[in-house]
């Protein structure tokens, strides 16, 4: 079963946020693979562990990063090749145009199943993996929270407020992964090792246009005001007056 | 009247001849088995510094240094030691019918020879004796599981004491009798058997000399098999102890220097990375097994054992000499046990250390059972990826941010602000931070107070800022070798173009990495805790520190007292009225949160820190002093769980902050 992964390089949860002018300054960021992404290289190093095959990772990013540590991490994970579309203009919150540059590289790959993250930590949009089924003309399931395959038959559970859903499709398909669809390893050292001498391409693709709704401003949430801290004697007077408060003034109770 | 005729017919030398054969036979045959396994085990060269290594010989092995320091179980082995060492050359006499102290006797030595092994032989009978009431009577909380061997073969040993004494006595006795009165227990024992009537006193003489023989022999058949191999197993055990630093751990590959290979240039085909199989381990990491005594000092120390954890770090040296007999013959023919070390250890045992060396401290025949955790932790971690989940965060967070707790590496230098401290600049002094000191709300105030200080005293220093990453300990207590190298490879560079000589450090296992750790690895530094210095400069009077009366305790780190072998400096720096724990020093009890431990989960009923704490607060101190960032959390919760947060934790530094003269 070849499988084609498509992981987003976002911007580390831990990097310096700055907005100038309603814009997000992006110079100092550091960047790191989105996390649902990683259950998708999971799955599909599973996969490719049970039936055979070849896993192959599809990144689309801007022409100046260097990202090239983390994303090898995947290799050591498990999977065969990476093929970084180098974009100049690269936008994440553009999802047409980034489904459609997609879309396009995986139809020159023959697969058999494409795995992607739900939506990428930088803008959740939720969106590439979907318009990409529906570029691919694939069926799609979202939001997987577990997976099994069984000769052409893909069989998805998908966690839905108050209930659990269980969806089959035939492959070709486009999954889009969940949280803790499944537990991502940690590569031994031998694999480290060997991640080193697996293919990683960089490949330039064109900038398209696209009618994407674009981000007209950026700004960070108001700081937050201090807490406050309620006094008393005892605890039974504390609480009390927490009690009080939270009636009163926040009005919760 | 001797033993030395012929019984039913036969000369008595042939039923010697016959049991000796045995015995040695069956002694060399068992020894040459265990060297055969020992040699499995791969090379570690410690054959060097030889005054040096004949020394710590002669103190440890014949001086008994470390044994002694319990003081009854202690001096009962020495005296019996001794008194072997003694008595030993009796059994050539009693082997060759007497032929020794002739020889002896033609060169005018018999009788102070007479004489020593006599009181030889009183020495090992008063130890025995000690030993057997310690046992029997005394009978010690550690002592309790273990198996009646132990006392059988302390009742043998005193048969063998008593018997020689019979066949002394016997000498003496005859148609006229002659005390010898260079031996002088033998002299008494004659005075005792004097009115036995002459044929008696030949079948007790008799029965003795070979009870005697039978013993020593049977012993030599018992001490490869037991504990007692240990009159064997010490020898190349103290002789071959390990010189390297206290606590500092073995690189993945050296070169001919004994340098750290670079992690470019590791050669992954010839690299056992950790320890799972019995020969991944050094011959002298193997030896220790059949150098166990079982005393228990080890278990008595370890506070993963005395929490209530898998972890017994005897039962991990019991552990590597069982595995090799249990699996000896399929071990010798090139072949793999089903069964594992890590399955012999158990990874619960083996992620339960601290890596306080409390172990290895308390062994009075150095054993090192901390290498033997993370050797086994590095396999479990690098070959096979099974490791506990907290450590997979911990693992991802050094990588991405190089802090355990992943938080943003461009807020390391946060704490700082407003200090107007250098930072990135050549300065005498560098002040490697550490990320408890800069990403921990608590620590970072023991950051600001160690800047303020060592500013107040006009010391010239900067801290790296945003350059500054983490030591790698954390990641190579856990076993991630190779991430730590990299982190180290990258520290030494930075600290290296900033023209780094002297670092002062807050965390003591900073203080252990970078001063002692980091020379494999291209970096020499000389490193301060950061008591050190502000002790000096309050001694040189540039700190005015005002007396104080508050009564407070100081909790030893690990990896600065017992470890780093500072205990001094600290309480110095402290002043106040200082009331030391039970257990302090060197001796001092580990907070639960070295080894990596602080970042894996711990039952809420098995807590390290809980004991710490009880111990701090029996002292009555209303502050508990700490020099660690780890301590201060592990003691501050510690307290906390025990309803005691009236009592502060606070660092050396803060504490001398506090009572700075204006």
């Amino acid at each position: 079963m070849n499988i084609a992964v498509l992981i987003k390089m976002v911007p580390d949860t831990e990097s310096k946020l700055e907005v100038n002018d309603g814009a997000l300054n992006d110079q100092n960021f550091k960047y790191m693979v989105n996390p649902y992404d990683e259950f998708a290289v999971e799955q599909a190093v599973q996969f490719k562990e049970a039936e055979g095959g070849k896993v192959t990772l599809l990144s689309l990013f801007s022409e100046n990063n260097s990202i090239d540590t983390d994303l090898r991490k995947m290799l050591a994970i498990g999977a065969d090749e990476i093929v970084v579309l180098r974009q100049e203009g690269y936008r994440g919150d553009k999802p047409l145009a980034n489904a459609k540059v997609l879309s396009d590289a995986i139809k020159e790959l023959d697969v058999d199943l494409v795995l992607c993250g739900i939506q990428g930590i930088d803008y959740y949009q939720a969106a590439t993996g979907t318009m990409v089924a529906q570029m691919l003309g694939m069926p799609n399931i979202s939001g997987v929270t577990s997976l099994e395959y069984n000769s052409g038959t893909l069989k998805a559970k998908r966690q839905i407020e108050g209930g659990l859903q269980t969806v089959e499709t035939s492959t070709p398909a486009v999954i889009t992964c969940q949280k803790d669809m499944t537990k991502v390893r940690f590569p031994a050292l031998k694999d480290i090792m060997m991640s080193k001498r697996k293919p990683f391409e960089n490949k330039s693709v064109d900038s398209i246009d696209s009618n994407d709704a674009l981000t007209s401003e950026s700004s960070l949430p108001p700081a937050r005001d201090g807490g406050e801290m309620i006094e008393g004697e005892d605890a039974e007077e504390k609480i009390n007056k927490l009690i009080e408060k939270l009636k009163m003034e926040a009005k919760v109770i | 009247m001797t033993p030395f005729h012929d019984y039913f017919g036969i000369s008595w030398y042939v039923f010697l001849l016959i049991w000796s054969a045995i015995a040695i036979g069956a002694h060399v045959y068992q020894v040459g088995f265990i060297v055969k396994l020992i040699r499995l085990g791969k090379d570690d060269d410690r054959f060097n510094s030889w005054n040096q290594r004949m020394k710590e010989f002669l103190t440890d092995w014949l001086g008994q240094r470390k044994v002694v320091e319990d003081k009854v179980a202690g001096y009962a082995h020495a005296l019996i030691f001794w008194g072997f060492l003694m008595l030993v050359s009796d059994v050539i006499d009693l082997g060759t019918g007497g032929l020794f102290a002739e020889f002896l006797g033609i060169i005018y030595l018999e009788n102070i020879w007479n004489l020593i092994v006599d009181i030889g032989y009183l020495m090992a009978g008063i130890g025995l004796l000690v030993a057997l009431y310690r046992r029997l009577v005394i009978r010690p909380e550690k002592l309790k599981d273990s198996s009646i061997e132990g006392v059988m073969i302390l009742f043998a040993i005193l048969g063998i004491v008593i018997t020689a004494f019979i066949v002394e006595a016997g000498y003496m006795l005859g148609e006229e009798s002659h005390y010898n009165y260079w031996e002088p227990v033998g002299v008494l024992f004659a005075k005792l058997m004097e009115d036995i009537d002459a044929s008696t006193l030949q079948t007790i003489v008799d029965v003795s000399y070979w009870l005697h023989m039978i013993l020593i022999g049977g012993f030599l058949i018992e001490i490869p098999q037991t504990k007692h191999s240990h009159l064997i197993g010490t020898i190349p055990n103290v002789m071959f102890q390990d010189h390297e630093k206290m606590g500092t751990m073995i690189p993945l590959q050296v070169d001919e220097d004994d340098l750290a290979v670079k992690t470019d240039d590791l050669d992954f085909e010839n690299l056992t990375l950790g320890v799972n199989k019995f020969e991944d381990f050094t011959w002298r990491q193997l030896s220790d097994g059949w150098a166990c005594t079982a005393c228990a000092r080890c278990q008595d120390v370890c506070p993963a054992y005395n929490s209530g954890k898998e972890l017994n770090p005897m039962q991990i040296i019991m552990d590597v000499k069982n595995y090799g007999k249990e699996h000896g013959n399929l071990l010798l023919a090139g072949e793999a046990p089903d069964e594992t070390i890590v399955d012999r250890f158990s990874p619960e045992a083996i992620w339960a250390c601290t890596t306080c060396y409390a172990c290895v401290n308390a062994c009075p025949v150095h054993i090192e059972h901390v290498p033997k955790l993370t050797d086994t932790r590095r396999h479990l971690v690098m070959e096979a990826s099974d490791f506990p989940e907290e450590l997979q965060n911990l693992f991802n967070n050094l990588e991405r941010n190089s802090n355990p707790w992943g938080l943003g590496a461009h807020t390391r230098a946060d704490w700082a602000e407003g200090l107007d401290l250098k930072i990135g600049e050549p300065a005498e002094y560098l002040f490697y931070v550490g990320c408890a000191g800069s990403f921990d709300e608590r620590n970072k105030n023991v950051s600001r107070a160690t800047a303020k200080l060592l500013k107040e005293a006009g010391v010239d220093f900067s801290i790296m800022g945003e350059m500054e990453m983490c030591n790698g300990d954390p990641a190579r207590r856990a076993g991630n070798e190779f991430m730590f190298q990299m982190m180290a490879e990258m520290n030494v560079d930075n600290m290296n173009s900033l023209g780094t000589l002297k670092v002062i450090t807050a965390c003591p296992h900073c203080f252990h990495t970078i001063g002692k750790e980091y020379e494999k690895y291209g970096g020499k530094y000389e490193v301060y805790h950061h008591s050190q210095i502000l002790n000096e400069l309050k001694q040189k009077e540039k700190l005015k520190i005002k007396d104080y009366g508050d009564k407070v305790t100081f909790h030893d780190p690990c990896y600065l007292g017992r470890i780093g072998g500072e205990t001094e400096a600290p309480r110095e720096a402290i002043g106040g009225d200082l009331i030391e724990m039970e257990r302090s020093r060197e001796k001092s009890f580990c907070c639960g949160g070295g080894g990596a431990r602080i970042w894996m989960e711990e039952d809420a009923d098995k807590r390290v820190n809980e004991i710490r704490a009880k111990e701090a607060v029996n002292t009555g101190a209303d502050c508990v002093a700490v020099g660690c960032p780890f301590c201060m959390t592990m003691m501050s919760d510690g307290l906390k769980t025990l309803g005691e947060e009236q009592r502060t934790v606070k660092d050396i530094s803060e504490i001398m902050l506090e009572n700075l003269e204006e």
